[in-house]
């Protein structure tokens, strides 16, 4: 509680400080409002030379395609996670989600166990146990008050159960259909449809955030919910929307994994909480919300998984993946957290 | 703080000069809580035992302490940290991490290699902590990022095999291999930890200021509690009660993996927490329930067995019991923001 | 503006009580179309509950309202705004991370205007922000971000969204600005000003101020309350300074000022501060405190006084002059050295800092010097229970039980707690005490001053926030008042113990 009010406080302040250093030019202007991103740009950039340097194969059209296909998958998770942040609460149940939509989408697709493909259908069904498990976690969050982070801990495992019981103990299910099967990968443009994919996904992100009062009144939750109750704005409903995407994005990313392995997995979403929550707080998604936006994580993901692939391709073995991420995330948030701290400070 | 939160300290944390008889005390507003994880852990016996009575045989009773020795000891390292109103998604790797290193040097460092191993996990434990309470960060993200760390650790350090302890095993295995009414001594050891852990919190200025901290932080500050000395030592006790899952483990198993025995105890930790009376947002909890906390969840795939379903239906199961868990006992307050 | 401007809000015979306290007692007044009002009084003289009834957050016990006319009744703050009041508060409630536009169109919440279909109408918005706030007379630029403006245009954001209701109907706004200008700078006061002037051709005003001189100059009339009471209402142009004094303060027939002995305080001084400066706060303070002695400082809402006591008790920070304790200055200073060196603080902000609410009174006694109850690391919990006692029976905490968790008792037993736990501490200095007496009953607040007065006789020393100014005449020994954060006057009681609350009021105002 006391939480809560020190940190309007603080908000305030800091943007009381901004105000003071908002004089200058429109460049500068410029600069300092998307500080976020053009520094990520940069790193980028940066990334780029140097893993060109020590690779020459990084830079290949193969590989820069083989990071796109890579990067699909957690670009359409991080959506729904930026949202889930943006109102300051957090997502964990993306691994389970994706499991029990991805089992279901290639149980009910053409595959190796033949018995259970309802064609097109699968899709819907499969989207649906996904928006299904946002909705239960939303809901709980919301109208339960349970903290977003136990509960949705709690879906993660249910999310891995559902897709545990699917696969079952018989063999592996392998999609049968070719056109399926190689739909990921083929190219539109130069480019690979998954990536096509997970575009549309961002656009549709960064509309809903600019242009929607669910996208809006996101920000404003983050920024001070009280207030927001105070205004008339539908909190709850918010909440449990925001929590309902997220679970129905984790569920078409799902299914994209799914169908680029080409075969079901309970750990089709394996570590990619440990992508698309670094690639957040790195965007400049602050884990007490109100701040940051689609794109911004988008990019995030891309610095991530470049950084990734250069490290593979300079040799460092795919295991410290994780440990890579992981560092990223702590010295973020701790350099977020570090000129907030203050003596009267809560922090759970 | 909340109306939960105030019957438990009336019931568990408070000294009283003249204290009623007891079965007046039982029948007060908070002791149905304090009994709680016990009458569930009974109800799931009973269900267990009328779907199939062998399994509560002396077999069945070994199997199930055996099995809840290491829950129990990594559930006891996230009491203490829900206690304090943070939580700690690190600990089961670090228990993890643990195993592995105590595999691969056992053989060669015997006794010492258990003591060094549990000093370094105390200590990863203690860097948590000190990260938490000295940088203010929320610490489900600190520990989520150490978690992913850890992970690297126990992958490279495993070099991705399964480690069998070739010299020394029997070192740990004797914890497991002696009984003690019907249950091995690994889970004994969960048990005598739980006692001190609530005698800490009970008769220690220590344990009183943690439980400070977990109902009102800003209180705890005002009243010039070491908040953040506070915070460190929590977070190493875990970390130390991990490394203790890691000797349950390898005295059971005589071997270490990734993925392998106790490779997923950090949803089970959590859940025997919780279901021991343990209050997610901090201030509330009583070690010896996590007791039945962590043989209640160490029943389930008992329990479902019995039932006649799969083992698959374990995590469905243990993600379910931790959804309705924490909505029966969170505790909520009408203008509190929760996030 | 003429007395025949049509009638906007009528109260009549409105009353409020919390427990056996009348916050306020059969108020009724009448605001007219285009109108600055001024609305003063002491603290606790209920102005802000009165504010909260007129903004539907606290429902009237009694009496009615009625807005153009019509008997209403609100429900709960969005009926307030519907009705055309706008509240603009001291802490801002903005969202600081969203737009200019957006804000002043929060309150529609999507009901109206730009909005349809769930999506935002960005040209539109934009478009109607333009128009409030050419209508307040203020530029600003719709699109930009709330956090990055200065503190008074976010003022006149929150103006513009309390005047941006009308829109929707035919219906006059009132828009009640409290303590707006409390942490002004006075340039950024004269742009207030002028936008007040403005507001008045469409809407009708409440102004809530403690600087006198500016509501003499800015309102048509003024409102005193006093004691829950409505005591004065008055046209500007009738009425001094000195008249409002005279309403505001409340002169009992004597006050009860105990006999002081004359002597000066030879001790020590145990806590000086000197020229303590925190730049918003307070500027340039200097006093000190010696055995024995009780200092009040008094001071309206805006004087820093409650800022100084924390940097003082080591939980907030100072930009210069220096904390001087025992005669040495001190440096990284903290709330954990501070209660070393025996300096023990009861906040104002009781349940959140002052207590931990699920821990028995017992428990909440022992918090801070637990050692006298313990041996080793090792709580002896029969000699808690013991200690806990004789406190409890000392103060007179009622229920006497010392297992109840505290959050379970009034706030009055609370309090008594909560000073027991510091009369517990082994080295007790310095009492720092934040308005100790708010929210209790006469009953309460004697029991507790008389164990300040007698742990000050034992040799403690005392730094007070009062609610009241008899509060502190009743208690102090030396009164300093405090006006924006600089020491305005000092009175030292024991020498001349004819100063009155008139005196001392225009010293804060």
């Amino acid at each position: 509680m006391g939480s809560a009010i020190g940190g309007n406080h603080d908000k305030n302040n800091r943007a009381g400080h901004a105000a003071l250093s908002a004089s200058g030019g429109p460049l500068q202007h410029f600069i300092k409002t998307h500080k976020a991103p053009l520094s990520l740009i940069l790193a980028m950039a940066v990334l780029f030379v140097i893993f060109g340097f020590l690779n020459p194969r990084f830079a290949s059209v193969l590989n820069l395609q083989n990071v796109l296909f890579q990067i699909s998958v957690p670009l359409i998770i991080v959506v729904g996670t930026t949202m889930v942040i943006q109102m300051g609460s957090i997502d964990l149940s993306v691994q389970g989600v994706m499991a029990a939509s991805g089992m279901a989408w290639i149980l009910l697709s053409p595959n190796t166990r033949l018995e259970s493909d309802i064609g097109i259908w699968a899709w819907p069904v499969a989207l649906g146990i996904g928006l299904g498990i946002g909705l239960v976690t939303g809901v709980m969050y919301a109208k339960l008050r349970v903290p977003s982070f136990v509960v949705s801990l709690g879906t993660l495992y249910v999310g891995l159960g559902i897709g545990i019981l699917l696969y079952g103990n018989e063999l592996l299910p392998t999609l049968t259909n070719d056109v399926l099967a190689r739909w990921p990968t083929r190219l539109t443009l130069g480019l690979p449809n998954s990536f096509w994919l997970a575009a549309a996904i961002i656009l549709a992100g960064v509309l809903v955030a600019r242009y929607t009062r669910l996208g809006r009144g996101l920000l404003a939750i983050g920024n001070n919910e009280s207030i927001a109750r105070h205004s008339g704005l539908p909190v709850n409903r918010y909440k449990i929307a925001a929590f309902a995407i997220a679970g129905a994005l984790s569920g078409l990313a799902g299914i994209l994994a799914t169908m680029q392995l080409g075969s079901g997995s309970p750990d089709i979403g394996l570590g990619q909480l440990f992508t698309v929550i670094p690639a957040a707080v790195i965007g400049g998604t602050a884990l007490s919300g109100g701040e940051g936006g689609v794109m911004r994580s988008a990019l995030g993901v891309v610095l991530l998984i470049v950084l990734n692939n250069g490290l593979v391709l300079a040799g460092v073995d795919p295991d410290y993946q994780s440990a890579v991420f992981g560092s990223i995330l702590i010295v973020t948030i701790v350099a977020v957290a570090w000129p907030q701290r203050g003596r009267l400070k809560v922090a759970k | 703080m909340t109306d939960n939160s105030t019957h438990a300290a009336s019931a568990s944390n408070t000294p009283g000069t003249d204290k009623p008889p007891v079965f007046v005390r039982l029948f007060k507003a908070g002791s149905l809580n304090t009994l709680a994880p016990l009458l569930v852990f009974c109800a799931m016996v009973l269900v267990v035992g009328v779907l199939n009575a062998n399994y509560l045989g002396p077999f069945g009773i070994y199997f199930v302490t055996a099995s809840a020795a290491p829950i129990l000891l990594v559930a006891l390292g996230q009491a203490m940290v829900l206690n304090i109103g943070s939580i700690d998604l690190s600990n089961a790797a670090i228990g993890l991490v643990g195993t592995i290193l105590i595999a691969l040097t056992l053989p060669t460092l015997g006794v010492s290699s258990i003591f060094l191993i549990l000093l370094v996990v105390t200590l990863i434990g203690a860097v948590n902590g000190a990260i938490v309470a000295y940088t203010q960060v929320p610490s489900f993200a600190l520990t989520l990022g150490t978690l992913g760390i850890l992970q690297t650790v126990a992958l490279i350090t495993s070099g991705s095999d399964t480690i069998y302890i070739t010299e020394n095993r029997e070192l740990l295995s004797v914890l497991y291999e002696t009984q003690l009414a019907f249950a091995p001594l690994t889970f004994w050891i969960g048990v005598l930890v739980a006692v001190i852990y609530w005698c800490i919190l009970r008769f220690t200025i220590l344990g009183q200021n943690m439980t400070a901290v977990g109902k009102n932080e800003s209180g705890a500050i005002f009243s010039a509690i070491p908040v953040r000395r506070i915070k460190t030592l929590t977070y190493a006790l875990s970390g130390f009660t991990a490394g203790l899952a890691a000797l349950a483990i390898l005295a059971q198993s005589g071997s270490a993996s990734f993925s392998g025995l106790g490779s997923n105890l950090l949803l089970p930790g959590i859940a025997a927490a919780l279901v021991g009376g343990t209050s997610i947002s901090g201030g509330q909890t009583n070690p010896i329930n996590v007791v039945f906390g962590a043989l209640t969840v160490a029943f389930v795939p008992t329990a479902i067995q019995a039932s006649g379903f799969g083992a698959e239906a374990q995590s469905l199961v243990y993600g379910i019991f931790i959804i309705i868990v924490v909505a029966l006992t969170t505790t909520r307050s009408r203008d509190a923001v929760i996030k | 503006m003429t007395i025949t401007s049509p009638t906007v809000l009528k109260l009549s015979t409105i009353s409020r009580s919390f427990g056996a306290v009348k916050a306020i007692e059969s108020v009724s007044l009448e605001i007219r179309r285009g109108e600055v009002v001024g609305l003063v009084g002491e603290n606790g003289a209920g102005k802000s509950t009165l504010l909260k009834i007129l903004a539907g957050i606290e429902q009237p016990d009694q009496g009615t309202i009625e807005i153009n006319g019509k008997l209403v009744k609100f429900r709960g703050p969005q009926d307030a705004l519907d009705a055309g009041i706008g509240v603009v508060h001291q802490e801002q409630s903005l969202f600081t991370n969203l737009t200019v536009a957006e804000n002043i169109d929060t309150h529609n919440a999507g009901r109206t205007g730009a909005s349809r279909y769930g999506f935002q109408d960005w040209a539109r918005l934009n478009r109607e922000a333009t128009v409030v706030l050419d209508k307040i007379g203020v530029t600003l630029d719709p699109k930009a971000r709330v956090g990055d403006l200065t503190f008074v245009d976010r003022q006149m954001v929150e103006i513009a969204r309390a005047v941006r209701v009308d829109d929707t109907a035919n219906i006059t706004p009132l828009i009640i600005l409290d303590e707006p200008t409390a942490v002004l700078e006075q340039a950024e006061t004269a742009v207030l000003e002028r936008e007040i002037r403005k507001l008045r051709e469409f809407a009708s005003v409440i102004f809530v101020s403690h600087r006198l001189d500016e509501i003499l100059r800015i309102c048509d009339r003024v409102l005193v309350m006093r004691s829950g009471k409505l005591v004065s209402d008055r046209r500007t142009g009738d009425i001094t300074k000195q008249d409002l004094f005279d309403a505001m303060v409340d002169e009992p027939a004597h006050i009860e000022t105990q006999p002081r002995s004359t002597a000066p305080f030879t001790g020590k001084a145990v806590v000086e501060v000197r020229a303590l400066t925190r730049k918003g706060a307070y500027n340039d303070v200097s006093f000190a405190v010696r055995p024995g002695q009780i200092v009040a400082l008094v001071g309206a809402s805006g004087s820093g006084r409650e800022a100084l006591v924390r940097t003082i008790f080591g939980a907030e920070t100072h930009t210069a002059g220096s904390i001087i304790i025992a005669g040495q200055p001190v440096s990284g200073w903290s709330i954990r050295r501070a209660v070393q060196a025996g300096l023990a603080y009861a906040p104002a902000e009781r349940k959140v800092e002052g207590m931990i609410g699920g821990f028995s009174a017992a428990r909440n006694i022992a918090l801070v010097d637990p050692g006298k109850v313990a041996t080793g690391p090792f709580l002896r919990l029969r000699r808690l229970s013991q200690m806990a006692q004789s406190w409890m029976t000392k103060l007179d905490v009622r229920p006497n039980d010392i297992s109840r968790p505290l959050a379970q008792f009034s706030g009055g037993n609370q309090q008594k707690v909560v000073l027991a736990k510091w009369l517990h501490t082994a080295g007790l200095k310095v009492l720092l005490l934040d308005h100790p007496l708010r929210g209790l009953d006469v009953g309460a607040a004697r029991t507790l001053n008389i164990q300040i007065k007698q742990a000050v006789e034992n040799g403690a020393a005392a730094i007070l926030i009062p609610d009241t100014i008899e509060e502190a005449l009743e208690m102090a020994d030396d009164i300093i008042v405090m006006r924006d954060g600089r020491v305005s006057a000092r009175h030292d009681l024991r020498q001349n113990s004819h100063i009155t609350l008139h005196d001392i009021v225009a010293e804060m105002v």
